[in-house]
């Protein structure tokens, strides 16, 4: 282990010297390695190591953090000395710790370090000759692969002590095309919580391949019009919308604070019946699952709205401590240098009855938001905004001409209880997301979706 | 830290390599998070580490680490030497000629770090309480936020160069949420120097509590073309992007907008855009930047007309200029990369007032949301979420929510009518000093 047991006990035990309810530790070792693309050319390769601990300690709402990158006994009991300093009142004391059991489900059968960067770069290699080669529309392809392989251990003065190691890929290409002084990029990342087996024969072709024709296809595309329209979200991509739109305005730390649509609404109707969201970072071996979150409380699937009544938020230790519930599993943060806030792992929306085909058969007109490029919310008022990078027209229930330069704005609680139609064909896809100025990973999943009144913001009035 | 910067090059020199570079930085770092005038969260953080860059035939590798002890500095070294095996050989690699002249530029405080805690969430603490007490519709503030930062920054390359500086800064900020009816609204403000004193207090929380106040009570509004005025913060938002791609790395890699418009008019007669490394309250303001190069003022746009633009030593090299000492790194996990210090939109000669008295009916911009998703920055066509309010003879009217402003950057920067004399800096995504702006004309979509 990174910091043995002992150790920890005794930074624990110098965390509550003058007072706190509750101290905990978090120490991590974390490798990356990660190559980039350009132009035919790998321009860039580098590797690093980042290595520290951070401590802990609650009392009543208040939390003292100190985070270091030594980790030797003497800096550790130092830094945890610090954290405590200021600390009055509480009086808890260690419990001894007791390791928790049970082994990752998140098999990693290729460590990263087994393959040379050399075969790492046939990755970009392969996904670039397949974007190319998708014709002579395609003038630039950018493909970047990184890993990550973390070893963490977390322990606090309730006697919890949980050691993990975490091992991330990912691979990304964003492809431009140009035709006529016309340029379109087209974008696709496949990545998950294991090892160098998710790239088997053919997925990086496929990305780049992805990639290629999405900017292919969008230099046909005719500019956006503007106005309230019936949106139809593709599976996939579209769950981000979700993640942000409502997923933001579940997480405890906007809730007690009232500053969440969802605020005081528990068990009420939010969303249409047809909606039910879950967070589940215990999937085996997505993008945004883990064994423990990063307060050592094991990972697992939280019902936020079941059938549109609000059922659940997600939880870390202190905002639980705080609502006198318990932990949900969702305490997370970006790195050892961060305190652990709650986040969403992976955020579905699970799957209904109807087909795709049907979805937009039945819409007369409306845009059809096939990738979106990103967006953001305001979780005390729920609005969002989305941008769309590859869209369509929908004409007489079927898919007329692709659209750009359109934005999807609204409010997740109106769009929640706006979507009308849910098909059976649910996808994930992964992303990083930003709160608080910390980056974590997460997933979105979603089947098709059909969300009538949704205001579109194009180029054209 | 110059000490571990020069052990580093030494042994990434020792491995065979052309050249050998090695950024070392040490940091320290505070904040203070106030939630109903008690300290709901007190973070501080040191760290420190080196980032090892080697060039070898043209290829490049690079690598980092946080172990400064042991062989950690020796391990680093032999991992860049390793990365560069798969890296193409390009002939415009290498390190920048070390300069002889840098800046003399005040940076550091010493007073930062002597000023106690206690004063600190006091200052956090009374930012929330002022924004309370401004209106009564003002029902918390989610975040009032003190947070600082100093650092050492230290570079020694095999060329011969061998420097380093120090540098301290604080910002404070905080969200007001006001509500009325059962909705809400939220407004931000906030403040940045180089210690304590130098922070704007009462101003800023009153300034959080009457944007989120002046809200209250948005709707949507027809969809319309109509003349709009931006507020610094929006300007600011805007300028970023557009400063991203005005680097002679999007240029070449043929992701820009600016792309072979140098001498040509860009922008409204009235627009100067200036990267200013060296301006004192800029917090991008440093002595040389990530790769050794001095910093400077480099003007992009002048009277309408586009300059130039930013570069590294490699980007500039490309095309047989000098480095502009915009080669850019956060920290030492990053390799340089092109980008802005602290980009100036000089100020013109209107106030906000006379600005918004030019328009009979048009839209205020307060914010502006997705601009990262919603801004294609080889095109120019953008679309972004925005909040604001009517302006109606002249005068600020009604509020309004969820509409869209979009059009095209290049066309947005041509209409440019009127700049603002009422610039303030903005240090959220890059350091930049932005005034009001109005634009003839763009497209509001609402219902």
């Amino acid at each position: 282990m990174l910091v043995d047991e002992q150790t920890i006990e005794k930074v624990l035990t110098a965390a509550l010297e003058k007072g706190g309810q509750f101290a905990d530790f978090y120490a991590e070792r974390r490798q990356t390695n990660s190559l980039s693309l350009e132009d035919g050319k790998v321009e860039k390769s580098s590797s690093g190591l980042d290595a520290g601990a951070s401590i802990r300690v609650i009392q009543g709402k208040s939390i003292s953090f100190v985070s270091t990158d030594a980790l030797d006994e003497r800096s550790l009991i130092e830094a945890a000395r610090l954290a405590g300093e200021s600390v009055r009142g509480g009086g808890a004391t260690v419990i001894p710790l007791t390791a928790a059991s049970g082994s990752s489900v998140h098999q990693v059968k290729i460590p990263p370090a087994a393959v040379a960067t050399a075969g790492k770069a046939r990755l970009l290699m392969e996904a670039d000759a397949a974007a190319r080669a998708e014709g002579a529309d395609v003038v630039q392809a950018s493909v970047g692969f990184s890993d990550e392989t973390s070893q963490i251990v977390i322990a606090n003065s309730g006697g919890t002590l949980a050691a993990e190691e975490r091992t991330r890929v990912r691979l990304i290409a964003r492809v431009v095309a140009a035709r006529d002084g016309m340029m379109q990029t087209g974008y696709d990342s496949i990545g998950a919580h294991r090892g160098m087996e998710l790239f088997s024969s053919g997925d990086p072709a496929g990305l780049g391949k992805i990639a290629a024709v999405k900017a292919i296809t969008m230099l046909d595309s005719r500019p956006s019009p503007s106005g309230k329209m019936t949106v139809v979200m593709h599976r996939g991509f579209g769950g981000v919308l979700f993640h942000e739109a409502s997923g933001h305005g579940l997480e405890a730390d906007a809730v007690e604070k009232g500053a969440s649509v969802f605020a005081g609404r528990m068990g009420e109707k939010v969303a249409s019946e047809k909606v039910t969201l879950i967070d589940d970072g215990s999937i085996p071996n997505e993008w945004g699952s883990n064994a423990f979150d990063d307060e050592g409380v094991p990972t697992g699937r939280t019902v936020l709205i079941e059938k549109g009544i609000l059922k659940g938020l997600m939880y870390d230790r202190l905002r639980a401590l705080n609502a006198g519930v318990v932990s949900t599993g969702n305490g997370r943060r970006q790195s050892f240098r961060h305190p652990p806030i709650p986040r969403m792992t992976n955020t579905l929306i699970l799957a209904g009855t109807e087909t795709p085909e049907e979805i937009i058969r039945s819409t007369e007109k409306g845009f059809y938001a096939k990738t979106l490029s990103g967006g953001q919310v305001e979780p005390a008022t729920g609005d969002f905004v989305f941008g769309v990078s590859e869209g369509y027209l929908i004409e007489n229930g079927e898919v007329a001409y692709p659209l750009r330069g359109a934005t999807l704005i609204g409010n997740g609680l109106t769009a929640l209880n706006n979507v009308d139609m849910i098909a059976d064909d649910f996808e994930m896809n992964i992303g990083v997301c930003g709160k608080d100025g910390q980056g974590v990973p997460v997933g979105s999943g979603q089947p098709t979706l059909r969300i009538l009144n949704m205001t579109v913001g194009g180029t054209e009035v | 830290m110059l000490d571990i910067a020069k052990k580093a090059m030494a042994a990434a020199a020792a491995t065979g390599v052309d050249q050998a570079e090695a950024f070392a930085m040490q940091t320290r770092s505070m904040r203070i998070k106030v939630y109903r005038q008690e300290v709901e969260e007190l973070v501080s953080s040191t760290g420190s580490g080196v980032g090892v860059r080697v060039f070898k035939g043209g290829a490049v590798g690079y690598a980092y680490t946080s172990d400064l002890a042991g062989d950690g500095l020796e391990a680093a070294a032999r991992a860049a030497e390793a990365t560069m095996a798969v890296t193409a050989p390009d002939e415009f690699a290498g390190l920048p000629q070390p300069a002889k002249e840098f800046p003399e530029l005040d940076l550091y405080s010493g007073k930062l770090r002597e000023t106690p805690v206690s004063d600190k969430v006091a200052f956090a603490a009374m930012l929330e309480q002022t924004a309370l007490e401004r209106d009564n519709r003002v029902s918390q503030v989610e975040a009032a936020t003190y947070a600082e930062g100093e650092g050492i920054v230290a570079i020694a390359n095999s060329l011969g160069f061998e420097r380093q500086f120090r540098e301290s800064t604080c910002y404070a900020y905080l969200q007001a949420i006001a509500e009325q009816d059962g909705h809400m609204q939220t407004g931000i403000s906030f403040t940045t120097g180089r210690e304590l004193e130098q922070l704007a207090g009462v101003v800023t929380g009153q300034e959080a509590a009457d944007r989120a106040v002046s809200l209250l009570g948005a709707r949507q509004c027809p969809t319309m073309s109509c003349p709009v005025v931006m507020d610094p913060f929006v300007t600011a938002s805007v300028i970023g992007v557009i400063g991203a791609a005005l680097t002679g790395e999007a240029v070449q890699k043929q992701r820009s907008m600016f792309a072979g418009k140098e001498g040509a008019p860009v922008a409204g007669p009235g627009v100067n855009l200036i990267d200013d490394g060296l301006h004192p309250e800029g917090l991008a303001t440093a002595p040389f930047d990530g790769e050794g190069v001095p910093t400077q003022r480099t003007e992009l746009v002048k009277d309408g007309i586009l300059q130039g633009f930013l570069y590294d030593a490699y980007s500039g090299r490309k095309e047989g200029k000098a480095s502009t000492g915009n080669g850019s790194r956060g920290s030492y996990r990053s390799q340089p990369h092109v980008a802005a210090t602290n980009l100036r939109l000089l100020p013109g000669t209107a106030s906000q007032a006379e600005i918004l008295g030019e328009v009979e009916e048009g839209f205020f911009v307060m914010d502006v949301a997705g601009i990262h998703s919603g801004v294609n920055i080889i095109s120019g066509d953008f679309s972004v979420g925005a909040t604001g309010r009517l302006i109606r003879n002249g005068e600020l009217a009604e509020p309004v929510r969820e509409v869209t402003i979009a059009g095209n950057l290049l066309k947005m920067l041509e209409s440019v009518k009127t700049v603002g004399n009422d610039n303030r800096w903005v240090p959220f995504g890059g350091s930049i000093h932005a005034p009001s702006l109005l634009l003839a004309e763009m497209t509001v979509s609402g219902k």
